[in-house]
């Protein structure tokens, strides 16, 4: 029976930049069992207010070390942003369905990350050195300040292409602008993780290019363990939970309405 | 010291369940312990045909507890009893099923195949649903709930509870029609009708438009329900309604529940029902009490 819920002390609490925050956990248990694109529950409350567990990807997981790669948006998220080395989380994972690694035949692997959904790619590029594709990153900030050093996917072998909604930094326009950018083809694999009008406007992409991929997607929840039935979105098979069944989906599952 | 409770003939070793929808559907995750030590495990409510649920939003955060519109989602009674059942019970604990039906005969169809399946302690009615012949809400009226555990207690041959809902004026008197009717135990109780608006799209934050409001925020609205609820009947009640620890629980069991259930903390912490059912034993232990019926309704008045 896999051992899902413990309690971690927080190591160091980084400013990324002016938007986002990496948050670094001793959890050796949890750093050995995760898998790229599988979340971590966090409760970052020992109170009733907020009451749910926050959900966030895991960004790495290196050295008996856990990450995070998030931004404060609302009062969970900014009750993270403040919390202090030495703190202990109460966390629940690693959880959810992970990315599939792409077989070899797989000559391409294009990680499409809108704002922090870039996060589960670090992880990814970390325990896809060995395999042989090309790997690309296309990183879609929407201004200046969304944006970060890439350097550690560079070190991961990981081609990286910028794109912000005013061209402030990189390529003017969305982050599905960036595919002009680069040579697709029929071995391409593609993952996306970002806001729903951009994995809407991958799908749509992949679909009309006849590429296979795989994105993943965000809904509130409450247990993160496929209990309640609260995260389920539609997909072409019915109704499935983003935290049980996903997060990660086909990118020819989804339906976006 | 003796923790264990009756409802009808069935026993359970533990005065501590779960409330249904809350828990299952992730029988990998939870630790065996957390399961193992249950007095009963209740799974989510089951229909006669599969339902697919509520588009979403089906869940949204609200302070201290939340609003959720599911949609019963789940995969009808045969497949539950082919694909579901043969996992609860092999846990070796004892199990009430949730059913739920918009028809007399629909119930009544349901408790058979149950019946048929055989290895059960108890089946719960869900009667939070609407009564497509009488056009109510079967926990909404005393003669609607009546006649649904009349029709339920002819076909059972597992003890039956009635799982009322709070939005009615006076609980208990539906509660006094389901035992006369023939219900074997009460439990209560369901979500509270409620609604959460989003300011900047003007929009429900409920795909369904409403929902049901659970978590600590209802608790001490349901600990007076079972208070009053318990006075008036003589079977057992099981009590529920933002229960979060031992303490929590403490207070139904004081107000004259049965047996308590943790519903949506589990989401907050998994172990919640073990951490209730551990506390529960010190506080008998401290209060040198060797029987939970000395704790069971022994609130002062
Ligand atoms: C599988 C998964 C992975 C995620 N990974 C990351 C990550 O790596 N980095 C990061 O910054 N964020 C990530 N998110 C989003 C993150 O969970 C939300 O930003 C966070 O829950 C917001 O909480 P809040 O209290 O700050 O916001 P509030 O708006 O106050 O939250 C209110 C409620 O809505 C929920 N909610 C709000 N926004 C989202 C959202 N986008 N997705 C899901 N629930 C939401 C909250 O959990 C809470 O229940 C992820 C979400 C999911 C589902
Ligand atoms: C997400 C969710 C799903 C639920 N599903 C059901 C259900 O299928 N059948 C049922 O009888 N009650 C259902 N309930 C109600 C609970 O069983 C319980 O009566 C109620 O939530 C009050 O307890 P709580 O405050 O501890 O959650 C559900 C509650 C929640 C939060
Ligand atoms: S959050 Fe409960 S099923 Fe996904």
């Amino acid at each position: 029976m896999k051992k899902i819920q413990g309690k971690y002390k927080v190591v160091e609490l980084v400013r990324v930049n002016d938007i986002y925050y990496r948050l670094v956990l001793d959890a050796p248990a949890l750093a050995k069992a995760v898998k790229p694109g599988q979340f971590v529950h966090i409760r970052v409350s020992d109170h009733f207010e907020p009451l749910f567990r926050r959900p966030f990807s895991v960004y790495r997981a290196l050295a008996g070390k856990v990450e995070i790669f998030f931004e404060p948006v609302g009062k969970g998220s900014k009750m993270l942003a403040s919390c202090k080395k030495g703190d202990v989380l109460d966390v629940l994972g690693p959880l959810g369905k992970p990315f599939a690694s792409p077989s070899r035949s797989v000559k391409q692997i294009v990680f499409v990350g809108g704002g922090i959904g870039v996060a589960p790619f670090m992880i990814f590029s970390d325990t896809l050195l060995k395999h042989k594709a090309e790997k690309v990153l296309l990183y879609g900030g929407r201004s200046k300040a969304h944006t970060f050093s890439l350097a550690e996917f560079k070190k991961n072998g990981v081609k990286t292409f910028i794109s912000t909604d005013d061209g402030a930094v990189g390529v003017k326009g969305r982050v599905s602008e960036l595919f002009s950018k680069i040579d697709l083809a029929p071995t391409t694999f593609i993952y996306a993780c970002g806001p729903k009008p951009m994995m809407a406007a991958v799908a749509a992409f992949a679909c009309d290019k006849g590429l296979s991929g795989e994105a993943s997607m965000e809904e509130v929840m409450a247990c993160g363990l496929g209990a309640c039935l609260g995260c389920s979105i539609p997909t072409t098979k019915g109704y499935r939970t983003v935290c049980h069944d996903g997060p990660v989906f086909d990118l020819k599952e989804l339906v976006f309405a | 010291m003796n923790i264990s409770v009756k409802i009808g003939q069935s026993v359970f070793p533990n005065p501590v369940t779960v409330a249904s929808g809350t828990f299952g559907h992730a029988e990998e995750f939870y630790g065996q312990e957390e399961v193992l030590k249950l007095g009963a495990l209740v799974p989510k409510t089951v229909t006669l045909y599969p339902q697919q649920g509520n588009p979403p939003k089906r869940i949204c955060e609200t302070p201290a507890g939340m609003i959720n519109a599911i949609g019963i989602e789940n995969p009808g009674i045969d497949a539950f009893i082919d694909l579901k059942l043969p996992k609860l019970k092999a846990t070796g604990v004892p199990l009430i099923i949730s059913i739920s039906a918009h028809s007399e005969d629909d119930f009544a169809v349901m408790i058979e195949k149950l019946n048929d399946a055989g290895g059960l302690s108890a089946i719960e009615l869900n009667l939070s649903c609407p009564n497509l012949q009488k056009k109510v809400l079967v926990a909404q009226s005393a003669e609607a709930t009546s006649s649904v555990v009349q029709r339920a207690k002819q076909v059972a041959k597992y003890p039956l509870i009635a799982k009322l809902s709070p939005n009615v004026t006076d609980i208990a008197a539906i509660a006094l029609a389901a035992e006369e009717a023939g219900a074997d135990a009460i439990s209560m109780v369901n979500t509270f009708m409620a609604m959460a608006i989003d300011i900047k799209k003007r929009r429900s934050r409920i795909g369904n438009f409403t929902g049901g409001l659970s978590g600590p925020a209802i608790r001490p609205i349901a600990v007076r329900m079972v208070c009053e609820t318990a006075a008036k009947v003589k079977i057992p009640v099981i009590g529920m309604g933002g229960i979060t620890s031992a303490d929590d629980a403490l207070e139904f069991l004081i107000a004259g529940a049965t047996m308590v259930a943790v519903g949506t903390y589990n989401f907050v912490d998994p172990r919640t029902p073990l951490a209730v059912l551990e506390g529960i034993k010190a506080y008998m232990k401290a209060n040198k009490m060797t029987d939970i019926r000395e704790l069971i309704g022994s609130i002062q008045r």
